[in-house]
């Protein structure tokens, strides 16, 4: 009887073995593409801009990529962070900040949550679009009171000015329908990502920062003409004088 | 012929969903849309019929008394396997069934079918009861997927047909999934007894 069981479970283990060596090669290459696209999407908003990445600098289970314009300014940074009390285990994403600690952008890299719930935690985060408010018009048929309208988009907020939490726990952050577990463990790992973020790179204070009036328009302008000038963006560094006098207006800091 | 009736068997008197009702937990979550419900009905036909070959393969060499945990354990691999090769070659199919991959595991059509069919049968017969289950598994995943996705978004496939004011986006949630599952029930089953 032992034997059997013992040879089922080695045979099975050798074919496992042999499939992981066979698949984790392919699987990291995803995985590596996934964080290339999550920079570029956290940070840049997938406009077409030129910039490159610094070597990531990894502490404490975050991870840091600080993203660079042409002319060597600090677009921002993407953190990856970890919360593990998500309903379904970990949930990892990736938040971009900008140099004074704003949000920028963010992607859910990993995550086991229910498909249909917690699983809308990439999309809810975000504005409103189209397809959300309607979900929440039959929410608001099924629950036979009206909801108030959805204060879910964490876009452009600071957790420095107060860490973001769902309205359940009196927060300011509407938590995803019937997954508010999700939401917290979302919250959690953007509030985390913040703290490590100021705690290991640093973020720019409201008092060192010079004129920051229009930061918004100037990186968009630098967006349009850097992309006309410069061609197809990439990971290419150090191609620093192409883009240089387009662009020279990205950020107030140098 | 002998196999092509047990296909056939799984497909429609014995279909996993409509009349076995077995495997209700993916069958609701997972159908919000045509496409992943054929996903995840290929995904569990391929570890249905790896796992009856290889436990009618062993059905002599198991003694009685372990015989589920020996089965578990060659379902258990077949679904890590499935899982990583998914995870390496469809990675956007891996992160939308999400959960639901490895609790293909304990999803009771497979150790089921272990149980009542390839226990009891040979190779080829357990390959072919597999095919014909997985196919049965899939065509009801689709079918409700399809339903949900075409009156919930208004789309086939993915591809919008129907203008946005007519979406009924309950067929979406949770409710939809029992509403569509119990009509499709209730449908299939006149058909059958009609028949009969």
């Amino acid at each position: 009887m032992a034997l059997v069981m013992t040879v089922i479970a080695i045979v099975a283990g050798g074919l496992l073995a042999w499939v992981n060596n066979v698949t984790s090669g392919p699987i990291e290459q995803i995985n590596k593409q996934v964080i290339e696209n999550g920079i570029k999407s956290v940070i840049l908003s997938d406009s077409d801009m030129k910039f490159r990445v610094e070597k990531p600098y990894e502490k404490d289970g975050f991870i840091f990529h600080s993203v660079y314009d042409m002319n060597d300014n600090l677009l921002g940074t993407a953190v990856e962070s970890t919360d593990k009390n998500a309903f379904g285990g970990d949930l990892k994403v990736m938040v971009g900040f900008n140099p004074k600690g704003e949000i920028l952008g963010y992607e859910v890299l990993e995550h086991s949550e229910t498909p249909g719930l917690g699983a809308l935690a990439g999309e809810w985060f975000r504005q409103e679009s189209s397809e959300m408010k309607q979900q929440s018009a039959v929410a608001t048929i099924l629950l036979g009171a009206p909801v108030k309208p959805g204060n879910r988009n964490i876009i452009g907020m600071n957790p420095g000015d107060g860490y973001l939490t769902v309205s359940n726990d009196g927060g300011q952050i509407d938590a995803i329908t019937a997954s508010t577990i999700t939401s917290r463990a979302f919250l959690n790992a953007v509030n985390s990502a913040y703290k490590a973020l100021s705690d290991h790179i640093g973020i720019e204070t409201e008092s060192d920062t010079g004129v920051e009036a229009d930061s918004d328009n100037d990186t968009e302008n630098g967006d349009g003409v850097g992309a006309a000038d410069v061609g197809d963006g990439g990971f290419n560094a150090g191609a620093g004088s192409t883009g240089a006098e387009s662009i020279s207006n990205t950020s107030p800091r140098n | 012929m002998n196999y092509l009736k047990t296909i056939i068997n799984g497909i429609f008197k014995e279909n996993p969903t409509f009349v076995l009702l077995l495997g209700m937990c993916p069958t609701l979550a997972t159908t919000t849309s045509a496409i992943n419900g054929m996903g995840m009905g290929v995904a569990t036909m391929f570890v249905l019929i790896c796992s009856n070959a290889f436990i009618s393969l062993l059905k002599d060499l198991i003694p009685d008394g372990i015989r589920i945990p020996c089965y578990i354990v060659v379902i258990a691999s077949f679904v890590t396997i499935l899982q990583m090769v998914m995870q390496a070659y469809v990675p956007d199919l891996y992160n939308t069934l999400g959960i639901f991959i490895p609790l293909i595991v304990v999803n009771c059509i497979i150790l089921g079918r272990a149980e009542a069919f390839a226990a009891k049968n040979n190779v080829l017969a357990s390959i072919c009861d597999g095919i014909g289950i997985g196919i049965g598994f899939t065509l009801a995943l689709t079918l409700v997927g399809f339903i949900r996705e075409l009156l919930g978004n208004g789309a086939v496939f993915g591809h919008r047909i129907l203008p946005e004011s007519m979406d009924m986006l309950v067929f979406v949630l949770a409710p939809g999934a029992f509403i569509t599952l119990g009509l499709l029930i209730a449908i299939f089953n006149s058909f059958k007894n009609r028949k009969a």
